[in-house]
């Protein structure tokens, strides 16, 4: 079975780096589970990316402290999975980017050349995807990897 | 009281709206309180009267001022002294011809083409001559530049370029008289003792639950204000100036930063920018749109002229050289301060200042766009450290944070 795993690894057909899109929703959190089970089952390594945006235009002042309000909380959040990974043996890396959340998990995902990204579904409106894009549909059409959209039960 | 109570509800109502209209749309508070403010002043002026809002009632210009004071303070704080002085040839070439160049040009535009009073026409020139740093900063994190020593060089010159424009706003419109003198050598000794006594100060009698702390600044910067406008120059100039020499330790200290951030957006700064958008006049903007376009195009062609040259100077390639000069076209906050001290002050009339409201208001997203879609110095896009902000490639690189 494991040769068989590491076969199929090495042909490419399992990935060997996970990225998951982290907003901190429950959608987001579905994700995670998601792709710790699958990094847990295939022995990938597994990474959390969250993004920041700001306003536009940026303001003075206002800015900074946007950027550290969005970290301190995704830090936060971050302690948590961090803790569910270690459970299922993996060590988990982080981080936070700035701008807009599919561009940077797409850059991200090109620039790390990981296998495999995992986002959330969030099930928004039409109004509100036409209004505001949907990043899952945006990562689908440009990730340069596999893209796993995980939907909520 | 009861007419006061009822007026510091309606204002907090507005901000109230302002701060919910920026979390739905994704844009800056202080944009969406202008807007707002002109608005309001729009329709309870249809409706109700002018007088409603009462703009030039003196407890809602106090809040207002001392909104644009903190805010300005704030701003100052967030220079980084140990990059400024990594930087500081590039940085003072490129942030004085930032301001210059603009700063000339636009006046000269509004002179000769909008055929503005002399007065109204240098202050045309201070209020487009700012560089937003809060945009280049955003931009920089966006695509990890501000870990690079082109990201680093540029933050420390849009500084540079916005101490010219309060400098120019605090001394240009002030009667060279006995009393500048005065504050320049009280202010300039105010600058030399203040990042010596601060901490020391705070160090002693700091860390309280009395907030000791923003006592002081608040004296520092209300009595620095008063000296200022008493030599009938501007408050914000020394409270830029307490900013950046106090960004090394005062700058440093989170935790005050938070407690005063929380008090002008909580409270000072809606009245602020409200305010300042009360004053916009709608009806002007759409009888001159001209205005606004003219302005716009010189700010960008004279920022141009300015840093372009100056950048290749400093041997920076061509798609760098276009992209830091787009980046340094852009700019908020001091453009509007320094257009309400026109209004204020009688420099500008209600027609000019909602003519450099809009053009404010589009040099802070027009060059930002251009720049993003057409000059982006993709090979700078770095391999940086991870735990920070505002930086790809550390996650699945080996860096965790």
């Amino acid at each position: 079975m494991t040769q068989h795993v590491k076969s199929v690894r090495d042909a490419g057909m399992i990935p060997k780096r996970i990225l998951v899109g982290f907003d901190g929703s429950p959608f987001a959190e579905h994700a995670f589970d998601m792709a710790l089970n699958l990094a847990a089952l295939a022995g990938a390594r597994l990474a959390v990316v969250s993004v920041a945006t700001l306003p536009e235009p940026p303001g003075e002042v206002e800015t900074k402290a946007a950027l550290e309000s969005a970290t301190e909380h995704y830090e936060a959040a971050y302690e948590n999975l961090r803790r569910r990974a270690e459970d299922r043996g993996l060590t988990l890396e982080t981080r936070i980017l700035v701008g807009h959340p599919a561009e940077q998990i797409i850059r991200l995902a090109a620039s790390t050349h990981v296998d495999l990204v995992v986002v959330g579904h969030r099930g928004r409106s039409r109004i509100s995807e036409w209004v505001s894009g949907s990043v899952s549909k945006r990562v689908v059409n440009h990730a340069p990897c596999s893209v796993l959209v995980v939907r909520s039960a | 009281m009861t007419d006061v109570w009822a007026r510091a509800a309606l204002w907090l109502g507005l901000a109230l709206v302002a701060t919910v209209l920026s979390i739905r749309l994704r844009v800056a508070t202080a944009l969406s309180e202008i807007v707002v403010g002109t608005v309001a002043q729009l329709l309870i002026g249809a409706f109700i009267g002018k007088a409603l809002l009462g703009t030039s009632e003196g407890w809602i210009t106090f809040l207002s001022g001392t909104g644009a004071i903190l805010l300005t303070f704030l701003a100052g704080a967030e220079l980084d002294p140990t990059i400024f002085r990594a930087k500081w040839k590039e940085s003072l070439g490129i942030g004085f011809v930032s301001f210059f160049a603009p700063f000339l040009g636009c006046a000269a535009f509004a002179a000769w083409v909008l055929h503005w009073t002399p007065q109204a026409s240098w202050l045309a020139g201070v209020a487009l001559s700012t560089t937003s740093v809060a945009v280049v900063y955003a931009v920089m994190l966006e695509l990890g530049l501000n870990s690079t020593n082109f990201g680093k060089a540029l933050l420390a010159a849009c500084f540079v370029t916005d101490l010219g424009t309060v400098l120019a706003l605090g001394l240009i419109f002030a009667p060279f008289t006995w009393r500048t003198v005065a504050f320049v050598g009280v202010g300039a000794a105010a600058m030399v003792l203040l990042p010596w006594l601060t901490p020391r100060f705070f160090r002693v009698f700091g860390g309280r639950p009395s907030e000791l702390e923003a006592k002081f600044l608040l004296l520092v910067l209300f009595g620095l204000g008063a000296l200022a406008t008493w030599a009938d120059s501007e408050a914000v100039l020394p409270a830029y100036l307490v900013g950046m020499v106090l960004a090394g330790t005062v700058g440093k200290d989170h935790a005050l930063i938070r407690r005063l951030r929380t008090v002008t957006f909580g409270l000072l700064t809606p009245f602020y920018f409200i305010r300042a958008g009360s004053f916009v006049s709608v009806p002007a903007l759409v009888a001159a749109p001209g205005g606004v376009l003219g302005l716009l195009a010189a700010k960008l062609a004279t920022k141009t002229l300015g840093v372009w040259p100056m950048a290749r100077f400093f041997r920076y390639p061509r798609t760098e050289a276009a992209y830091t000069t787009l980046l340094m076209s852009t700019g908020l906050t001091f453009g509007s301060i320094s257009a309400l001290f026109g209004l204020t002050h009688g420099i500008i009339t209600q027609t000019q200042y909602s003519i450099l409201i809009a053009t404010v208001i589009l040099s802070a997203v027009v060059p930002t766009l251009v720049a993003n879609a057409f000059f982006i110095p993709r090979y700078l896009l770095p391999q940086p450290a991870p735990s920070q902000p505002g930086s790809a490639d550390a996650a699945m690189g080996g860096g965790a944070s």
